[in-house]
């Protein structure tokens, strides 16, 4: 079964692979059946994540969130799912070349970290904490995928500013799309990442946790949080510039890689098992 | 059979020349049926767009077809006929589907990409196909023309990128704001292109058009044929503050709009970005405002730089475009060739019935003590070795039919058995599967291949 996993992982990973370099092609080659081919990829990779992700779960016996094998594919799986969720049900188009080598570098992080299914450590044998752990995957791949939009629109903006957008016109998404998907993609990460914290907060003083608001991810979450919650604030009042927001989101973002890659590894407390 | 194309377009004619050739619907499809009716085709199509008059034809003998048309061309422009030669050019074979491909392809036309010609071939088809112009060859051919201009809209980008100045200040401007909804623009000044890139933007769904001039009559003019409405000069600020796009061609010296006015309308419109297009010379718009937040600023230079990069990039993608129209060539080949077959196996077996008959006919005499049974037998017999002498050159020629030489096995079939073609090969208007002589069917794959492709005829 995990060998299985393992397989379904890699059909994932190539798919994913197969459809940033369509995307690629697309966006210089201008064929505009390439936007269909790579989406197909990429929902055959979803699928064969999914298996991945299911199959992994059933050899464990357990919800497959522990350790940076199992978390950094559910983030992956999350960003792709939004990634989708955003291309198929709205107007916003074409970002899929920016969110795939996202998901590809989470991946090849997740490949290296590989680790045999293990068994639950007693003190996440709890309903609260797999709540937690899932609801805080989605808000991540909602905020990630916020970053990614926001790093494009900057560099966008500079190259509009500077004349220089030549070869990509009509082919990247336009700066009021990507700040609808800015504003859109927190809309629904932070309302996750709240919750999130709270099913958090209610398991630490539920268990007595000493001291848990003094560990570090603790804290950095609680200012990611108030670097999103300060976003929605401004874009709502409306007469900030596309750039103050987007580099409101890159600082969350930075902030979100900074938890996922350095407090849960090595800073955290308590937080450890996600390794 | 071969198809023949001769005509003038935006390359070989001047102007003047395309005007006087040129056809209207009801003109290209007389032209077309005269043709027909004075026996130089058994199929003719006629196209006239403003960049190109030119006749299809498909007969036995291409070069009496060319002639024909020329005449014809000669006759409606009221020149002789050497006066008009030197402005044609003319493709026979291979050569004139390979021109048609190009043409529907776009590859051929003034602006390379334009997407208007694949519409106007499509009418040109519709109305000759109507009249009765068109049959078994020109169906199959123009729809596959169709479709391979379709094939290189999609598989190429050959109609992608703006290649005119008022095109590419659209295009920039979508970049921006993505979709036109309740956005405003503001005119300031009249000119040419100032009009030309307004009435882009209304195409694209821009309602909100705002023209103000020192003039107000000026203004008011342009407006109305804009379709916006005229604002006066002196409240240029607050204009600002509600225009998205700012389009600006007046004939002023000195700046009309500076980076402090911008700086004000922007606060006053919560810092919604605006897009500057400056097609004046002298500028009209401070350089400067470029360095404002949520402000773009293109000049003319800008947009001439734009238009120059698409256009090399469309001359990049004509080449892909060139390659597909060789690849359609081939498949459309194969069934051209392989349409020759048809009738000649028809013909064969035709007049070998014919001789077959005759000898019974002839022995009829001497067999005047058979009785209907035995008679009924030797009629029996002797279909049966017939049928049995061409059941190999049949299975022969079919498995020729759409190679390279094809033809070889139809000429040598036609001169060993001397078979005349009598009259045009496929009929006029007839139906698809109907061959030259009529009589015998085709074989069965033909058939289908035939009918398969004239099911959408419309």
């Amino acid at each position: 079964m995990a060998h299985a996993s393992v397989i379904f992982f890699w059909l994932a990973f190539l798919l994913y692979g197969a459809a940033f370099a369509v995307f690629l092609y697309y966006l210089f080659s201008r064929r505009s059946a390439m936007n269909s081919v790579g989406l197909a990829l990429v929902v055959a990779g979803v699928a064969c994540q999914t298996a991945a992700i299911v199959l992994r779960g059933v050899s464990a016996g357990r919800v497959p969130v522990v350790g940076a094998y199992e978390s950094l594919n559910m983030v992956a799986w999350s960003i792709v799912l939004v990634y989708l969720v955003l291309e198929l049900f709205t107007r916003i188009k074409a970002v899929g070349l920016y969110v795939m080598p996202i998901v590809l570098v989470l991946l090849t992080v997740a490949l290296v970290e590989y680790k045999a299914p293990g068994g639950l450590m007693p003190a996440l044998r709890s309903d609260i904490v797999v709540l937690h752990v899932i609801v805080m995957f989605v808000a991540i791949g909602c905020l990630y995928v916020v970053g990614g939009a926001a790093i494009i629109y900057l560099v966008e903006e500079a190259l509009l500013k500077r004349h220089r957008l030549g070869g990509v016109l009509g082919r990247l998404p336009s700066l009021a799309t990507l700040e609808k998907l800015v504003y859109h993609a927190t809309l629904l990460g932070l309302p996750f990442l709240t919750m999130g914290m709270v099913a958090g907060i209610i398991r630490a003083e539920t268990f007595n946790v000493p001291h848990w608001w003094v560990d570090p991810l603790v804290l950095l979450s609680l200012g990611a949080w108030a670097v999103y919650l300060v976003l929605l604030w401004g874009r709502m009042r409306a007469d900030w510039v596309g750039s103050r927001i987007a580099w409101l989101a890159i600082t969350g973002l930075v902030v979100l890689l900074v938890i996922r890659f350095a407090a849960v590894p090595y800073l955290s407390g308590f937080h450890t098992y996600g390794g | 059979m071969l198809v023949v194309v001769t005509g003038i377009s935006h390359k070989t004619a001047s102007l003047e020349l395309r005007g006087r050739l040129a056809l209207d619907e009801g003109g290209a499809l007389r032209v077309a049926q005269e043709l027909l009716d004075g026996g130089a085709a058994c199929e003719a199509l006629a196209l006239s767009t403003c960049n190109r008059t030119e006749l299809y034809l498909y007969g036995r003998d291409s070069l009496a077809a060319r002639q024909a048309a020329v005449e014809r061309l000669a006759q409606h422009a009221g020149m002789p006929v050497g006066e008009l030669e030197p402005s044609l050019y003319s493709y026979s074979g291979d050569a004139a589907i390979a021109h048609l491909f190009r043409v529907t392809s776009s590859l051929d036309s003034m602006v390379v990409g334009e997407a208007q010609i694949v519409a106007q071939m499509k009418a040109a088809y519709q109305q000759a196909c109507e009249g009765g112009c068109t049959s078994v060859v020109f169906n199959r051919l123009f729809r596959h023309a169709l479709e391979v201009g379709k094939r290189v809209r999609t598989e190429t980008a050959i109609g992608e990128r703006p290649v005119s100045v008022s095109s590419a200040a659209v295009e920039l401007a979508l970049q921006v704001f993505g979709k036109f909804k309740d956005h405003t623009v503001l005119i300031v000044g009249a000119g040419e292109t100032s009009e030309l890139t307004a009435t882009h933007l209304k195409a694209h769904g821009i309602e909100n058009i705002l023209v103000t001039n020192r003039t107000f009559g000026a203004a008011e003019e342009l407006a109305h044929r804009v379709g916006g409405r005229a604002v006066p000069f002196e409240d240029l600020e607050g204009h600002l503050a509600a225009a998205d796009i700012v389009i600006s061609s007046t004939s002023a010296p000195h700046y009309v709009i500076t980076r402090e006015r911008v700086e004000r309308s922007l606060k006053h419109r919560r810092h919604r970005p605006i897009f500057f297009i400056d097609i004046a010379v002298p500028r009209d718009l401070d350089p400067e405002i470029n360095r404002v937040r949520n402000a773009y600023l293109y000049d003319i230079d800008d947009l001439q730089h734009v238009v120059e990069q698409n256009r090399g990039e469309r001359e990049k993608e004509a080449h892909h475009a060139e390659r597909i129209v060789e690849e359609e060539l081939r498949s459309v080949n194969n069934w051209l060739r392989s349409l020759e077959v048809v009738p000649t196996i028809a013909m064969l077996r035709d007049a070998v019935e014919q001789i077959r008959r005759a000898e019974l006919e002839r022995l009829g005499g001497k067999l005047g003590d058979l009785s209907d049974e035995q008679r009924a037998q030797v009629d029996m017999l002797t279909a049966s070795i017939v049928n049995k002498i061409l059941h190999m050159p049949t299975v022969k020629m079919k498995e020729v039919a759409g190679s390279q030489e094809c033809y070889l096995y139809v000429d040598a079939v036609r001169t060993l058995f001397d078979l005349r073609i009598n009259g045009s090969a496929p009929e006029r208007g007839g139906d698809a599967a109907a061959g030259a002589t009529g009589t015998a069917d085709p074989p069965d794959a033909t058939v289908h291949h035939l009918r398969g492709t004239g099911t959408d005829n419309a």
